[in-house]
């Protein structure tokens, strides 16, 4: 049975005349069906936070000189680290690939006078640009490039 | 503040897409790198001394790098988990899991502006 929802969550901005039925959460809502996948999307969330915090640590570390440097680098040896970069980069390839899914879909019909390109032409620039930044940042940040 | 929120939906939602869309892009090497293949030994420490990382995170195009993996994340998962607040627990305390949230990401961000231009 689908649990009731925060009535408030879907609710309009001023009540209405016609009576409505209280939304409901739909059955497979969390985990189950395609709410799965929406559900581990929105908990990607939590990965980016704590990725772009631990980032902005590396950058006032970078700020505040080599002993700093050092150290901050040091400490992602930690195993903790290890693993929460594991499931990042897990986290990291499972947004893009929902995105990239997504992305050509929400297209508007019309940009201007141009229609957008065709769905397949999006997504295999999205992938392209992906691949080859990726490619290009792990070949500078590991010494192979500059 | 549910007003205010509103007000900057347009700005929220163009650094959560950008989060998205750009973060991913570049988290995806950086990660890799910095999270794992530097750590584990298998990238040798001296790629990411301190004087390489500064002659790379120094220059133009370094600092707007850094403080896009920095900055973009941040709004991408302060979005994303506040929708998630709103799925699990309702709307009613979102004015204040949304301030809070979007407040870190802002703090976070001037913090990541301050820090590449002080490199």
């Amino acid at each position: 049975m689908a649990r009731a929802a925060d009535p408030r969550a879907m609710g309009a901005s001023r009540p209405g005349r016609t009576r409505t039925a209280p939304p409901r959460m739909p059955p497979e809502f969390p985990f189950a069906g395609r709410y799965r996948a929406y559900t581990l999307f929105d908990a990607t969330g939590l990965v980016y936070l704590l990725l772009g915090l631990l980032a902005l640590r590396l950058a006032r570390a970078l700020a505040a000189g080599p002993e700093a440097w050092e150290a901050a680098m040091a400490s992602f040896r930690h195993p903790l680290y290890l693993a929460f970069h594991a499931l990042a980069l897990v986290s990291v390839i499972f947004v893009g690939v929902r995105f990239f899914s997504l992305f050509p879909k929400a297209q508007p019909p019309k940009i201007g006078p141009l229609a957008p390109p065709p769905a397949p032409l999006i997504k295999a620039g999205l992938y392209a640009a992906w691949i080859g930044v990726s490619a290009a940042l792990v070949a500078i940040l590991a010494g192979g490039v500059f | 503040m549910k007003r205010l929120l509103l007000r900057l939906e347009p700005i929220i939602w163009l650094l959560f897409g950008q989060g998205i869309l750009i973060g991913t892009i570049l988290l995806t090497g950086w990660v890799l790198v910095v999270g794992l293949l530097v750590p584990l030994g298998v990238v040798p420490a001296e790629a990411l001394g301190y004087e390489r990382a500064h002659r790379l995170g120094a220059n133009p195009i370094g600092r707007l790098v850094l403080l896009a993996i920095a900055a973009l994340p941040l709004w991408k998962g302060a979005h994303h988990l506040r929708s998630l607040a709103i799925d699990f627990g309702g709307a009613h305390r979102d004015a204040l899991v949304a301030s809070a949230l979007y407040g870190i990401a802002a703090v976070g961000s001037l913090l990541a502006i301050a820090a590449v231009l002080s490199l």
